[in-house]
């Protein structure tokens, strides 16, 4: 069995900023188990009940696949032209590590280009990491946005 | 002030121009003419279910609050203190019984009274308190929840307002056993710097869906092995309509029946016991025939004027902040009274399709950015709004009415807006059919 140093870490979560900023998006959903929750709420600094509170997203891995394949489909409008970003991770803390599981922190900053527009976004995310196999995988992904419960125009390359 | 505005140059039968889009002065005049003078939407009220609960809200470009006071009468009050202008509420949604200015330190109740006056020898015996109120809504009107309020106190009665489309706003509340909605599963915005009305205008287009949201379906027809983009083509038997005043609805009812899940969106979603369970408890209130009537509209797209679209299951806030700027909120709903199951799947399926990452709604908000930068073409000064006017008839309430494809719903806000802006009589006039062509 394994345990997760915050190296490792780093290394999983740099490499996901890749592959993100690549929209290489099976990639990404290759670094997800099968009963990964990805979750983007909107209710500011509160913790919330997803299953009482709408959230940005909250999609398990059939919605991350309806997702991306929309997203490869050429008919996301709101993806054509695809928005260009580049996510600076950092601040990765290992929260609770035990044997195949740990809980990890980190911030993020996110540019993102798109029609000329520039957008800047920050956020932290929580992760629950999971060895499976011979990898650690992504089973529990939050982004919690700085600005998740103001307007946002426009949220549809995955953060 | 404003410049004499022809409007018979601005809105036509079949047309609207492109400076309604652009124009700042237009812009201006909406903000008074249509949002001064008019019901506009400002929320639910379980949004400020409790006593002393508060929520910010804009009519028009106007800052104010919508509070619930403690014999349960709702206000709305605007946001700005009575002695040199500063905002008296900062927080989005909060609860208190009063709101202080930071300013000087005088305070309101949330009945909008002024209560507080620090150092008052300042001002001398002869001040009147009640004399600097909070200026509020002349009206605040409640129709099955939904909250609106008029600045002006000569506007009719809201039923009146809202004509045609109390009919489909009591089926959507009416989807509960209780006929209660709750809004308290908070909100999500997006915008884009566009026109409003572009918004209103897609909320009950039904021409626009099988390209803005092809991915979409076809994600769908993946998983529910169904093509519902059968539901928008030529041969659909659903209807788009003309609700009076403005407001319109796309009408997806014809084709439903009882037994079906819940709504179009949820189909699949709930478990055959909880879709079976509520199925029982609406018969048991509304018996079958009303039980019919209302699953088979579950899935509504209504636009009433000026400000709410009911679409899904959301109330959607369109707030205009500049010509070219729009912000929008949107409410989804849960049900009171029926198996917790069914009030997940509701959100599940909101989430898919709407907000700013949604699967569906911001390939729309796309198309208006699309249309702000074309508009920026002069020489072609119109937007064609013909759609239907080849076959428009009456249904059987009494409703103009065309394909669910057609733009009936775009000249009904149209000839209300027209009527609001040129400052004619309130009582508005029915659409006229056209005559029929001579072969």
């Amino acid at each position: 069995m394994a345990s997760l140093d915050r190296s490792t870490a780093e290394n999983i979560l740099f490499e996901e900023a890749r592959i993100l900023d690549g929209r290489r998006y099976r990639e990404w959903l290759d670094m997800l188990t099968r009963d990964v929750i990805y979750w983007l709420p909107c209710s500011g600094e509160e913790d919330t009940d997803p299953n009482r509170r709408v959230s940005i997203v909250y999609d398990d891995a059939e919605r991350l696949l309806r997702r991306v394949e929309r997203l490869e489909s050429g008919m996301a409008h709101a993806q054509s032209p695809p928005s260009r970003t580049r996510r600076i991770v950092s601040n990765v803390q290992i929260i609770n590590g035990r044997e195949g599981e740990a809980d990890v922190n980190s911030a993020f900053i996110l540019y993102e280009l798109r029609h000329g527009k520039e957008r800047i976004f920050a956020g932290g995310c929580e992760y629950r990491f999971r060895f499976e196999g011979e990898r650690w995988k992504v089973a529990f992904k939050k982004a919690i946005l700085v600005n998740n419960d103001e307007v946002i125009d426009n949220l549809t390359f995955i953060v | 002030m404003q410049p004499q505005i022809n409007f018979d140059d601005l809105v036509q039968e079949h047309r609207v121009h492109r400076n309604i889009y652009v124009e700042p002065a237009i812009f201006d005049a909406e903000m008074e003419r249509i949002f001064e003078h008019n019901w506009v939407y400002v929320g639910h009220e379980t949004e400020v279910a409790e006593s002393g609960d508060y929520k910010m809200v804009r009519i028009g470009t106007q800052p104010a609050i919508m509070t619930r006071d403690e014999d349960g009468g709702i206000h709305v009050l605007m946001n700005r203190c009575m002695h040199r202008g500063a905002t008296i509420c900062q927080d989005e949604r909060g609860n208190s019984s009063y709101f202080r200015c930071w300013y000087h330190g005088w305070t309101y109740s949330n009945r909008g009274d002024l209560i507080g006056v620090p150092y008052p020898g300042g001002y001398g015996k002869d001040f009147d308190k009640s004399r600097f109120g909070l200026v509020k809504a002349a009206r605040v009107g409640n129709y099955r929840g939904l909250v609106f309020a008029s600045l002006d106190p000569s506007v009719e009665e809201l039923e009146d307002h809202l004509a045609g489309a109390s009919y489909f706003i009591d089926l959507f509340m009416d989807l509960s056993p209780e006929g209660r909605i709750d809004a308290r599963c908070g909100t999500h915005k997006y915008g884009y710097d566009g026109n409003w009305k572009f918004q209103m205008e897609n909320g009950v287009d039904g021409y626009h869906p099988n390209f803005v949201h092809q991915s979409f379906f076809e994600g769908q027809g993946k998983k529910f092995g169904r093509k519902v983009m059968k539901l928008f083509t030529d041969a659909a038997t659903y209807e788009s309509k003309d609700l009076g005043n403005g407001h319109s609805i796309l009408d997806m009812a014809p084709t439903r029946r009882v037994n079906r899940p819940v709504a179009n969106i949820l189909r699949g979603a709930v478990s055959q016991a909880a879709n079976d369970a509520y199925v029982r408890m609406l018969l048991d209130r509304y018996g079958e025939d009303r039980t019919a009537e209302i699953l088979g509209a579950s899935n509504v797209n209504i636009g009433v004027f000026p400000n709410l679209l009911i679409i899904g299951i959301q109330f959607r806030n369109v707030i205009p902040v500049n010509t070219s700027r729009t912000d929008v909120h949107l409410t989804p709903t849960t049900l009171v009274g029926v198996p917790d199951e069914i009030n997940v799947a509701r959100l599940r399926a909101h989430e898919a399709f709407y907000g700013p990452a949604g699967g569906g709604a911001p390939d729309d908000v796309e198309m208006f950015n699309r249309c702000t930068e074309g508009l920026r073409v002069k020489g072609a000064e119109w937007l064609e709004l013909s759609r239907g006017l080849n076959r428009e008839h009456r249904d059987g309430r009494g409703n103009l009415a065309a394909h669910i494809s057609d733009e009936v719903p775009q000249r009904a806000f149209y000839r209300m807006w027209k009527q609001r802006m040129a400052g004619e009589q309130r009582a508005s006039e029915p659409a006229r059919l056209r005559p029929a062509a001579r072969s």
